[in-house]
Formats: structure tokens, C-alpha cells, sequence
């Protein structure tokens, strides 16, 4: 059932997928409708896919890289739907779908891994959940960013062109970039907070040492600098889009990266 | 019976010629009625705007009809046939349909997906209407090249892109601000352009507008046509600090604004995004403004070289466009060809009532002759209610001209009618 539940979600996210790019290459609006629908109808699947799993492992499925990525593709395609419905991005299924589409397919050629006994607790679940969902809103910064980006160079080299049409006002990209950037920051930092109570209660070396964790502090002071320089000096456009992307690039490390390097975050 | 097309448009008259042979709106009735009464037309109708003068007539008269039109447009505007004789141009047939269809989709204006032309034709088909001189011909043919026409606009970009200097000006506010309310203006000097631009940015919503000018009396004098305020030429920074769109054009031969002056400026904004629209020749705008990051600086031949960028487009789009009307013109053709509701009606009941008698027929031997007369009017009645609101269907039309047909030729192939020649 659950097979079911995921192929079908991942099958409706492709046909999405699919229906962004054909819009973005005819500029037809209505392919953008049916990729929206079609990514609602994934997410809908997605979201039973994740519930029903949990109840057959009988745990919160969010512990292994494989769940991990499922619940990061979720949290991308909600931070996809929201960003749609408030602000009607017609390219922004170009930018969100693939990244929602790879990670669903990587779940497939990862083994699911068995929960130590030490990380069954509500506490690590809700670390987790919160984190994830700020890495989720902080893709949604990067891509903000990376559309003021875009077009600012299109109305600075005075050739409008291929985004031009097809993007929002500055000021627009500006809005979604900040509140990403609050809910994103509003999240990692309970999430943090969370992670922190519990390794001082149960891990016994050292947690401070441990490289993701000292990657995530590293991001949420990337973070943290960038909301002070946009909303205490007032700074705007490319310099703080540029910060934006850098702080994603961040995320990404401390996601991936550091499993390299060992510790206790190392998904197994 | 079919139609036939005369007229001039811009291509082919010169302005003051077009403006002799021009009906206007009012003269209409009169002009339809004079193409029935003395010209002996039953169908008529006339195109005017500042581009074109098309008249659609029936060709009953054959190949006399176009001679006529012209007659008739020498005779009503006193113009001497021969002086724009070699001018017009004549459309039968399929040519006469692509023509209609062309003109309604904006593809034959001067500036191609216009959005003017749709409204114009719908106001002369509505003017022949009262006249009386729209029969079948033009009322199948007109209504189906309002069709192509929001066609053409929905499954093209045709009328999507902004053709003029202001309307650029406004896009590309709208691109930094997005919606203009609440955003202030200022207008530095004065002119004809920037003064168009500052009109089409209120327009769209801007809230405020000051004018700063060298002589404070023009300041004064311009400020009040748009109702805004006047600002002191010498305080600059402090007025460019509190807009959001700049206009200049002073006339001036150097750079009045330069990079040092926008990056205070953009400072004491706090990095709000700022809008430069150098309409001066020479400009007086130091180039270098661009440079700055959240400053947009447009001078006048960058505000040309959108419009020229959004006009090819357009042209791109009208072969998208020419593509629909070339199929809308076999398709017509094909309607014109193959339905004519009326006959096809009568074929639908000839054949309903012939398998109610059929029916009978093979079960008939134990009635009596009253019975059997009774039992075939119930048939029959029956027979008629259940058609009935096919046909009111089949009769009514549909704003898709293809739709009806496909409707009719469905019926056609289920009842295994023929075609009703």
C-alpha cells in the first residue's frame, strides 16, 4: 500500500514536472494550471504515503536518509504550493519540481535503515520535523533569491526576455524572499533549541563537537547575519539575495556533506 | 450568392484620401441604407476606422457588385472615381473570408494585435443590424470572424506586449514596484514625452507626483496640470531621496544626475529600489547610474529598443495567428459547405417519423383501422417531442462556430442522414 501511495505521488509530481517545463517552453498558461494540479493531487498522495508508512513502521518515519528525503520533498512541494497560491510564480515550478522529483526518486535506490533505540523519542522527532521544515523554507529563500537575481539582470541589461514576462516585480521576489527567510529562521531555530535539550539529557560525549551540528550553527549564523543586515541596515537586492543562496548552499552541506565526516548525524 | 469585399486601408491609401472616403459613426444608418435602397443591396455592411474603409456587399449581381461599391463610394462622399480608384482593393471568396478574418484578429492594423479593430467591427455589424442589411451570408460570416479573432488573442501573445514609449515606462515600473500605488513621481523639466510618461504612471496608479523645474514659474505651471506639487531644483537630493520613479528632461546639455548623487540617494532611501527614466537628448543622466545596485536607469533609446523588441515579437505572434485563420478559413468553407440547419432538420423528422412507420408496420396485423391511425399519431407525437429539443439545439448555434458544426455532423452520421443538397 504504501509502494502505492509513493508511486503515485511520485507519478503526479513527473506529470507536474513535465507541465512546468512544457509551460515555460510554449508560455502557455494553461500547462502551468495543470502542473499545479497535478503537484497538489502528489501532495496529497505524498502526505498519506508518509502517514501510512509511519503507522506500518510504527514509528515517525524520519530517521534514515531515505525517509529524510521523502519528508524533504514534502516540505518543498508544500513550500511550492503556498508560493503558487499566494503569488501566482508561473516559472516556479521549473525551479521547485526538480529538486522534489530527485529526492522522491533517490528513495528509491536507498535502503531504509532500522531506528537505534537511542533516537526513538519524541524529542528527536520534533528536532527533525522542525529542521526540516526550515530547510525546506530556506530552499524557498534560495529560489527567491535566485528569481530577484534573474530578474534584476534582465531589467538591468535593458533586453527583457525569456524571465522577464514570466516573473514577478522585484519587490514581490523581495516579500517572498523575507518571509522564507522568517518562517525558515522561526523554524531552525526551534529546532535547534529542541535538538539542544535533548543531546543534554542523552548524548554523553560531547555533542558540541559533532560536525553537524557545528554546520548548523554555522547556517543559522549565516542566517542570522542576513536578517540583520536586511531588516536592521535596510539592505535589499543582489547583495542579499547573493547571502541568501550562500546560506542554501549551507544547508546543503550540513545536510549531505557532513556524513562524511562522521558523528552521531551520520544517517545510516 | 456570395459576398463581395471593397475598401482601402493604410497600406494602400494615403491618410488624407482615407480620411475623404471615411464614413462616421453616425452617418452609418444612412450610408447602409442608401447601399439597399438605391444600390439594391440586401446585405451591406461598412467598416470605418482611421486605417481602413471596407465595404462587405452580396454579390447578386455578379460581377457588376465591386463597380457598384465604388459607385457608391464616389457618389456618397462626392469624390471622383478615378481619384482613388487605383487604391482599393477587391476580395471574393475564400480571399474575402481570410480578409474578414485577418482584419478582426488584428493581423491586417498598422500595429499588429491592437485591440481597438475587434470593437470597431462589432460596433459596424451592430449598426448593419439595425440597418437591416445583414442577411445569411454576413451573419454567418461575421459572427465566425469574432470567433477567430478572440482565437487568435487567446492562443497567441499577439496583444500580450506593451507598443509604446509610456505604456514600457509603466510596464517596467511595474516590474521593480510591482503595483504602482502609493509610489511618487518626479518629473525633472519638462517636455512632451515625459510629460506622456508621467500621465501613463498615474494612470496606473502612482500616488504622487512633484515637478522640479529650472525656471520655477514652468515648475509651477506643470505641477498644476497634474495636480502635484512643486519641488526645488536646487534641493535634488532631498526630492530624488522621497520618489520612487525619477522622469528627466531638462534640456540640458550634461549630466545632471550623476553616480555620486544616486548613491546618496539610495542611501537615505535605505537601498529602496529607485527608477530613472532619462527621456533628454542629450541625456542627463550619467550611464554609469545603471551600474549602482537597486538603481534602474532607462534612457530614451532604451525605452525604443523595448518597443521595437515587443513589436517583433508581435510579429512572431501574427504568424501563429495567420496559421489559426488559414484553418479557420478551410473550416469555414467546410461549414458554409456542409450545414444548412434547415434542410438537415427536415431530413432529421423525415427520417423519425419512417422508423415510427417501420416500427408499426411490422406489428400492425391485429389493429383495427381506427386503432392503427391512433397508434400512429401517438407514434408520431411522441416522435416529435423526443426531437424537439434536438432540434432547438441543432437551430440555436453556438458562440463556437465549429462546435455547431460538429454537433450537426454528429447527428448526421447517428441517424445515417444524408446530406441535404
Amino acid at each position: 500500500m504504501a509502494g502505492l501511495l509513493f508511486n503515485a505521488a511520485f507519478g503526479f509530481y513527473a506529470v507536474g514536472l513535465f507541465h512546468s517545463v512544457v509551460a515555460f517552453v510554449s508560455k502557455r498558461d494553461v500547462f502551468v494550471r495543470i502542473a499545479v494540479i497535478s503537484v497538489g493531487i502528489a501532495f496529497a498522495f505524498h502526505t498519506a504515503f508518509l502517514i501510512f508508512s509511519g503507522f506500518e513502521k510504527g514509528s515517525f518515519p524520519l530517521t534514515g536518509l531515505r525517509e529524510g528525503l521523502a519528508i524533504f520533498a514534502w516540505v518543498v512541494s508544500l513550500c511550492f504550493l503556498i508560493a503558487y497560491s499566494r503569488y501566482r510564480i508561473k516559472v516556479l515550478g521549473i525551479f521547485f519540481l526538480p529538486l522534489v522529483a530527485a529526492m522522491m526518486l533517490s528513495t528509491v535506490f536507498i535502503k531504509a535503515s532500522p531506528i537505534p533505540d537511542i533516537l526513538r523519542s519524541s524529542w528527536v522527532y520534533l528536532h527533525t520535523s522542525l529542521m526540516f521544515l526550515a530547510y525546506g523554507m530556506f530552499f524557498g529563500t534560495f529560489i527567491a533569491g535566485l528569481f530577484y537575481l534573474l530578474q534584476e539582470r534582465e531589467l538591468k541589461s535593458k533586453k527583457p526576455r525569456t524571465f522577464y514576462d514570466q516573473l514577478p516585480s522585484l519587490r514581490t521576489l523581495d516579500d517572498l524572499f523575507l518571509k522564507f527567510l522568517i518562517a525558515g529562521f522561526t523554524f531552525m531555530t526551534l529546532g535547534l533549541i529542541v535538538g539542544i535539550i535533548w543531546a543534554e539529557q542523552n548524548w554523553l560525549n560531547g555533542w558540541l563537537k559533532d560536525p553537524k551540528v557545528i554546520a548548523a550553527m554555522a547556517t543559522w549564523g549565516i542566517y542570522l547575519a542576513l536578517l540583520y543586515v536586511r531588516l536592521t541596515l535596510g539592505w535589499r537586492g543582489r547583495s542579499v539575495a547573493l547571502l541568501g543562496m550562500l546560506g542554501f548552499c549551507s544547508v546543503l552541506f550540513s545536510f549531505l556533506g557532513v556524513a562524511f565526516f562522521g558523528g552521531q548525524h551520520v544517517f545510516r | 450568392m456570395e459576398l463581395t469585399l471593397v475598401g482601402l486601408n493604410h497600406k494602400t491609401a494615403p491618410i488624407d484620401l482615407r480620411e475623404e472616403i471615411a464614413f462616421a459613426e453616425a452617418a452609418l444608418p444612412c450610408a447602409l441604407q442608401t447601399l439597399r435602397s438605391e444600390f439594391g443591396f440586401g446585405e451591406a455592411l461598412i467598416i470605418s476606422t482611421c486605417n481602413r474603409v471596407e465595404i462587405l456587399a452580396d454579390d447578386s449581381r455578379t460581377r457588376t457588385s465591386s463597380d457598384q461599391i465604388a459607385a457608391f463610394l464616389s457618389h456618397y462622399h462626392g469624390v471622383d472615381l478615378s481619384k482613388f480608384d487605383s487604391h482599393l482593393y477587391f476580395y471574393r471568396k475564400d480571399d474575402l473570408v481570410r480578409h474578414v478574418f485577418r482584419v478582426a484578429s488584428s493581423l491586417d492594423s498598422m500595429v499588429p494585435g491592437e485591440a481597438q479593430i475587434l470593437g470597431q467591427l462589432k460596433q459596424a455589424y451592430s449598426a448593419a443590424q439595425d440597418a437591416g442589411t445583414i442577411g445569411k451570408l454576413l451573419s454567418r460570416l461575421i459572427p465566425h470572424a469574432f470567433y477567430v479573432a478572440k482565437r487568435v488573442r487567446r492562443e497567441t501573445q499577439i496583444g500580450n506586449s506593451c507598443v509604446s514609449v509610456s505604456s514600457v515606462a509603466v510596464e517596467l515600473a511595474r516590474k521593480i514596484f510591482g503595483e504602482l500605488e502609493g509610489q511618487e513621481i518626479l518629473l525633472l523639466g519638462a517636455g512632451k514625452m515625459s510629460e506622456l510618461a508621467a500621465r501613463s504612471l498615474m494612470k496606473a496608479g502612482a500616488s504622487r507626483i512633484r515637478v522640479a523645474n529650472r525656471t520655477h514659474q514652468k515648475a509651477i505651471e506643470v505641477a498644476s496640470t497634474f495636480g502635484g506639487d512643486v519641488a526645488r531644483f536646487d534641493e535634488l537630493e532631498e526630492s530624488m531621496a522621497q520618489s520612487d520613479i525619477i522622469i528627466v528632461s531638462t534640456g540640458a546639455d550634461k549630466h545632471i544626475v550623476d553616480r555620486t548623487l544616486v548613491e546618496t540617494v539610495l542611501r537615505r532611501r535605505k537601498f529602496s529600489p529607485i527608477f530613472i527614466i532619462d527621456i533628454s537628448v542629450p541625456r542627463n543622466v550619467s550611464p554609469e547610474v545603471n551600474e549602482i545596485e537597486n538603481a534602474f536607469l532607462y534612457d530614451i533609446d532604451d525605452l525604443q529598443s523595448v518597443v521595437s523588441s515587443h513589436l517583433q515579437e508581435r510579429s512572431q505572434e501574427a504568424e501563429l495567428g495567420e496559421d489559426i485563420v488559414g484553418y479557420e478559413v478551410t473550416n469555414f468553407a467546410r461549414i458554409c459547405e456542409g450545414v444548412t440547419v434547415g434542410p438537415l432538420v427536415k431530413s432529421f423528422r423525415q427520417k423519425l417519423e419512417s422508423i415510427c412507420l417501420e416500427e408499426l408496420g411490422k406489428d400492425e396485423k391485429g389493429f383495427t383501422v381506427e386503432d392503427r391511425e391512433k397508434v400512429e399519431r401517438l407514434f408520431l407525437r411522441a416522435a416529435h417531442r423526443i426531437a424537439h429539443p434536438l432540434i432547438r439545439e441543432m437551430k440555436k448555434g453556438d458562440e463556437n462556430p465549429n462546435r455547431q458544426f460538429h454537433n450537426l455532423e454528429m447527428i448526421k452520421k447517428a441517424f445515417n442522414l444524408k446530406d441535404p443538397k
